[in-house]
């Protein structure tokens, strides 16, 4: 079914996950989304089948307001289910179109076919991720909005969820908002300084316009500074387990995740030499990979420099070194401690097997002693993870990690460049108005952020973006 | 009696100036019509050509060969370039005329004009009857053309309103409105509104205390506004600087009742940024003081503008302000300072080539636009007359873009836009402000001008000369090696490195604070003689060749989408996708391109994005309909090549 003239057409998605839950979500958005919801109900389909309630039912889809119906399939006319139906009328809707939620009773069997048959009276099953396009496209969420979305739906853990949620409510994009708002005075002192030359008020002299900029720039520096904590609380923190063969690593992969209600299906895409899962830690989002494959170079000193184990560990953010706790206090040779410290990542050690060590014995202060057996240490080092990763994003609650996507994090660190070159080059004496431009890229990049892209950037946007006319 | 010319130009202000010479330029037959032939070119308002985004319209207007520029000139009495202590970037030039002789320079630059003929009478009617259009003037008189230019400024139903009296129907201080006019326009359906606009007090200049007052004298008269020209320079006259204080707010506040302003007597908007003496003892009640420039009027008179003390208090009040000024305190007022009131019809009916949409041949140009200020009338003169004049000859239209001039900023803005206060020019106005300066005018707009024929022969010879000299003065900075004994005196001066060895001129011309002229000074060689806004050009585009090239590489973008055409008749109702807001907007201006959308007010980019894909949806579906009836959307998005 084409939508009216021009129009966007319809799409119908499950929005629940298949198969879980006893309840199931099926959406529809577009022009025809109250058409579609009405035909599922009885007698929709020109009283083909005689039927006295079919009238009432048919027309009774008040706005805004759930209501418990019959459905039945448009085609065969067979009884669906009985579900609750609600219609809202756009733009006041999530997408900003016409909008239908059909709850239907969950399983696999019940929502796959009422999404069945509202493809049969017209709709097209969704893309992944449409919902929210419209949303965006239709200026109900803005760019970092729509980002966060995702985030929340995919989130690994309470924190993770917490800073999507608070980006879904605005709050990157408000402080983005505030950061142009000051961008846009910034400018003000700059057309005051140009075309008024003979007024009383004299211009802001040009030391106060730089520090002006300056101050935007340290603005932007702080909630750039963000950014890392927040990729990794949306992410999650990449924490490999390095050692020995038999040094525990499995045991302890085995007991930072079976002791969370963790994710622990291994993710698809990873190495088969490599074991990875993803565990809320302290209420942290955490990536544990286990480099299981190495367990069989025996004997190998240079073990670690094993290309897989490598290429894993150069893109850690934490290293949990695992040890024996039976073995001796210089177990790591010489070649395995350089390489480890030669990361960028902190590196925890682990004295596993803590059940089997020496009667009286102590682990170094800069060690975490660990029974995965008994289960003793393990809380110290989920600790010790929390705070080796995400020290800072703990210690200071205040600032919520509100940037959490790479894109993001350019946008910023492009208006921040751009404002201290601005400021750097009035110091140095280079005019005001010709120093704007720095000032107005600025202002560009936040808008970015929020998807408010000047006029000259949209084509590119939305033919990059949104793959239009294929 | 009845006459016949190709264009007919209704008003002699400096919208219709500029508009009659520049159809008369392309060879159009073009005809004058002003109810006062004495007055044509008339500074009804202070005397000044120019300031800062106002002087580069008015270098643009010389440098499409029009009238402004060499007037202004010839009786010029006071000339500075304003933010000379900026960059040459953002420089305004800025001329006080002598009242009298600015319209005389006019008459004479007009008199040269073969195709040109003056007509003396107020036009009452105009009728446009298939095709062929004309005006009817009070005389019984009928001239008929194939277009017509309606400048008709503060004219239409204009009312004076000086405080305690009722308002009195007036075009400008002493003259007839032109009520005829104006219902004939909106009998033919275009939409009106009004705005209302106010000039403060003359004084006599020798009852003025100058020694009270600081004096401010003009610049070395080496920057001209003509670039085609050599107008004999009058000679200079300075202004004078003085301050309101707490005794005239007194007086202000006293009276306030008495104000037509603010007794409720004028309903139209003023303008925010030259606001009445009412408007800012109000407006600004913390300010100790106010700015007052008293400008001369002219050689031969003693008679002085008191810029900044615009008013409608009755004038025994006006008076009574007056001598609170340090300076004024034996002040005699020679005219009293008045508010007028009048009719414009928002430009958001126009196109781009000032033509009305619904009248096909019936152009606007000045005041009647929304407009304030002697240089954005006659900018928009020059744009209406020569698009009169090229439709009549049959050629396509002349179109400045907003990244060739501030015209093209100053028309597109009108038209896409529109206008809620009398419209100025501001820099800020413009996105790519380092590429439209006034000392690159010429090179920027003359060639455009010579290429559609709006400049005569005498100022095709010029332009050349003046390209000529510019790549004559780059390849000067290129060659020349400057000793270090004669440029380290300069270079200590400028806080910047010595030299140790000789250096190449145009690399220390990138250095801060080192200027071209200084370098020819310091030149041991002989010393090339240049004109000193083509040394300003060279400057900016060595200093800040990164700045100047990163603008010209976003307008290069900014025309990706300008070239993206929008059809005239596109359905913008079906467009269901685009907020309510924008359908509407969009509908009412109907732009012609992609960018001219994204300028809408009311559209979002999310609009933009929406619009783009409607289009391409409609393109789809006409190709695959095989219909004619799309060719023009489909004509609309050829212009982008496909992804």
């Amino acid at each position: 079914m084409d939508g009216p003239a021009g129009g966007r057409d319809t799409i119908v998605a499950l929005a629940t996950p298949p198969g879980a839950g006893a309840v199931a979500l099926v959406r529809l958005s577009g022009p025809c989304a109250a058409e579609v919801a009405a035909g599922l109900l009885p007698g929709a389909n020109g009283g083909r089948r005689g039927n006295g309630t079919d009238g009432r039912e048919r027309t009774a889809l008040p706005g805004r307001a759930a209501r418990l119906r019959t459905l039945v399939d448009p085609v065969s006319g067979q009884r669906l289910d009985r579900a609750l139906v609600a219609v809202f009328a756009g733009p006041a809707s999530y997408t900003g179109e016409d909008m239908a939620e059909i709850s239907t009773h969950g399983g696999y069997e019940i929502p796959a076919s009422v999404v069945e048959a509202c493809v049969a009276l017209g709709a097209r099953r969704a893309r992944r991720g449409e919902f929210t396009q419209r949303a965006y496209l239709n200026g109900k969420l803005d760019l970092a909005q729509a980002e966060a979305v995702a985030s929340v739906v995919e989130a690994k853990s309470e924190a993770g969820r917490v800073v999507a949620l608070h980006q879904l409510e605005r709050g990157l994009s408000g402080r983005v908002a505030a950061l142009r708002e000051r961008l846009t005075g910034l400018s003000a002192m700059l057309v005051h300084h140009i075309d008024f030359p003979e007024e009383s008020d004299p211009p802001a002299p040009v030391a106060k316009i730089a520090e002006a900029a300056s101050a935007v720039a340290r603005d932007v520096g702080r909630l750039l500074a963000t950014a890392p904590a927040g990729e990794l609380l949306r992410e999650g923190a990449v924490t490999v387990l390095a050692g020995r063969p038999n040094s525990g690593k499995s045991s302890l992969f085995n007991a930072l995740l079976g002791s969370e209600r963790a994710i622990v299906s291994p993710e698809a895409g990873t190495t088969r030499d490599a074991v990875e899962a993803v565990a809320s830690i302290e209420g942290l989002p955490f990536r544990l990979v286990d480099t299981a494959g190495l367990r069989r170079a025996e004997g190998r000193v240079e073990e670690l420099g094993i290309e897989v184990a490598r290429r894993r560990l150069a893109a850690a953010d934490v290293v949990l070194h695992c040890v024996e706790a039976s073995a001796a206090g210089d177990e790591a040779g010489p070649a395995e401690t350089a390489f480890l410290s030669s990361l960028d990542a902190p590196v925890l050690s682990v004295r596993t097997k803590w059940d089997l060590a020496a009667e009286g014995a102590r682990p170094r202060k800069d060690e975490v002693a660990v029974s995965a057996l008994r289960g003793d240490g393990l809380g110290d080092v989920k600790r010790a993870l929390a705070r080796l990763v995400f020290g800072g994003v703990v210690a200071n609650r205040a600032e919520v990690p509100v940037v959490t996507t790479r894109r993001q994090a350019a946008h910023l660190a492009t208006a921040r460049e751009e404002l201290e070159a601005f400021a750097a080059g009035l110091l140095e004496g280079l005019p005001p108005e010709v120093g704007s431009a720095h000032v107005k890229s600025a202002e560009t990049a936040l808008e970015e952020i929020l998807g408010v892209v000047c006029p000259e950037e949209v084509l590119d946007r939305v033919f990059s973006d949104f793959c239009v006319g294929k | 009696m009845r006459l016949r010319y190709d264009v007919i130009v209704v008003g002699g202000g400096h919208a219709g100036v500029e508009a009659a010479a520049a159809s008369a330029r392309l060879g159009a037959k073009t005809v004058l019509v002003t109810p006062d032939l004495t007055r044509i070119g008339q500074m009804s308002c202070n005397p000044a050509i120019g300031g800062v985004a106002k002087g580069t319209v008015a270098r643009e207007v010389g440098a499409l060969g029009g009238v402004m520029a060499p007037a202004t000139d010839a009786s010029r009495i006071h000339f500075r370039m304003l933010n000379r202590s900026k960059g040459p970037a953002v420089w305004g030039p800025r001329a006080q005329c002598d009242r009298a002789t600015y319209p005389l320079a006019v008459r004479r630059l007009l008199d040269e004009l073969e195709d040109l003929d003056l007509f003396q009478d107020m036009v009452s009617d105009l009728h446009a009857d298939g095709g062929l259009l004309g005006v009817t003037t009070r005389g019984g008189v009928v001239v008929e053309g194939r277009a017509v230019v309606v400048t008709a400024g503060t004219f239409l139903r204009g009312r004076i309103h000086v405080g305690g009296t009722a308002g009195q129907g007036a075009g400008r201080a002493g003259e007839a409105p032109s009520v005829a006019l104006a219902r004939t326009l909106e009998k033919r359906g275009l939409e009106v509104a009004r705005f209302k606009t106010g000039t403060p007090p003359r004084i006599d200049g020798r009852t003025v205390d100058f020694g009270r007052c600081e004096r401010q004298d003009g610049d070395e008269p080496a920057h001209r506004f003509s670039c085609y020209t050599r107008e004999a320079l009058p000679d200079q006259r300075p202004c004078w600087i003085t301050w309101t204080g707490p005794a005239l707010a007194g007086v202000v506040r006293r009276n306030l009742s008495k104000s037509a302003l603010y007794g409720g007597e004028i309903g139209g908007r003023g303008p925010r940024y030259c606001p009445s003496i009412e408007d800012k003892i109000v407006r600004f009640p913390g300010a100790p003081r106010h700015q007052v420039f008293l400008e001369p009027e002219g050689l031969d008179t003693r008679e002085l503008y008191v810029n900044g003390l615009s008013t409608s208090l009755p004038p025994d009040v006006q008076l009574e302000f007056l001598r609170t000024v340090p300076g004024l305190e034996e002040a005699k007022m020679t005219k009293a300072g008045y508010a007028i009131e009048y009719d414009y019809f928002p430009p958001r009916q126009l196109r781009h080539t000032l033509e009305v949409k619904t009248v096909p041949g019936l152009y606007f140009a000045g005041q009647i636009n929304g407009t304030t200020g002697y240089e954005e009338a006659a900018g928009q003169g020059l744009v209406a007359g020569a698009n009169a004049g090229l439709a009549v000859q049959g050629r396509p239209p002349f179109v400045l873009e907003r990244d060739q001039a501030y015209v093209g900023v100053l028309v597109d803005d009108l038209v896409t836009k529109g206008v809620d206060e009398p419209y100025r020019l501001f820099t800020s106005r413009a996105e790519f402000r380092l590429l439209l300066r006034q000392d690159n005018a010429p090179s920027r707009l003359g060639p455009l001008a010579r290429d559609v024929g709006l400049l005569t022969g005498a100022q095709s010879a010029a332009l050349s000369e003046r390209l000529d000299q510019e790549t004559r003065a780059r390849a000067w900075f290129r060659d020349a090696k400057m000793p270090p004994a004669a440029v380290n005196v300069l270079l200590r001066k400028a806080n910047s490195a010595e030299a140790t060895r000789a250096v190449r001129a145009k690399e220390l011309l990138r250095r801060p604070g080192v200027g071209a002229a200084g370098l020819i000074e310091a030149f041991p060689g002989p010393k090339p003689a240049f004109d000193p806004d083509v040394l300003a050009t060279v400057e900016v585009d060595e200093k800040y060749e990164g700045y100047v090239r990163r603008e010209a590489e976003r307008a290069a973008r900014l025309r990706t989408m300008a070239e993206f055409a929008i059809p005239g008749d596109a359905p913008y109702a079906d467009f269901v996708t685009l907020s309510r807001e924008a359908r509407e907007k969009l509908q009412q201006v109907r732009p012609s391109t992609l960018a001219q959308a994204g300028r809408v007010p009311g559209v979002s980019p999310a609009d933009l994005q929406n619009l783009v894909m409607e289009l391409r949806r409609l393109r789809g579906s006409a190709g695959r309909r095989q219909s004619s009836a799309s060719a023009a959307a489909a004509s609309a998005t050829s212009a982008r090549k496909s992804p």
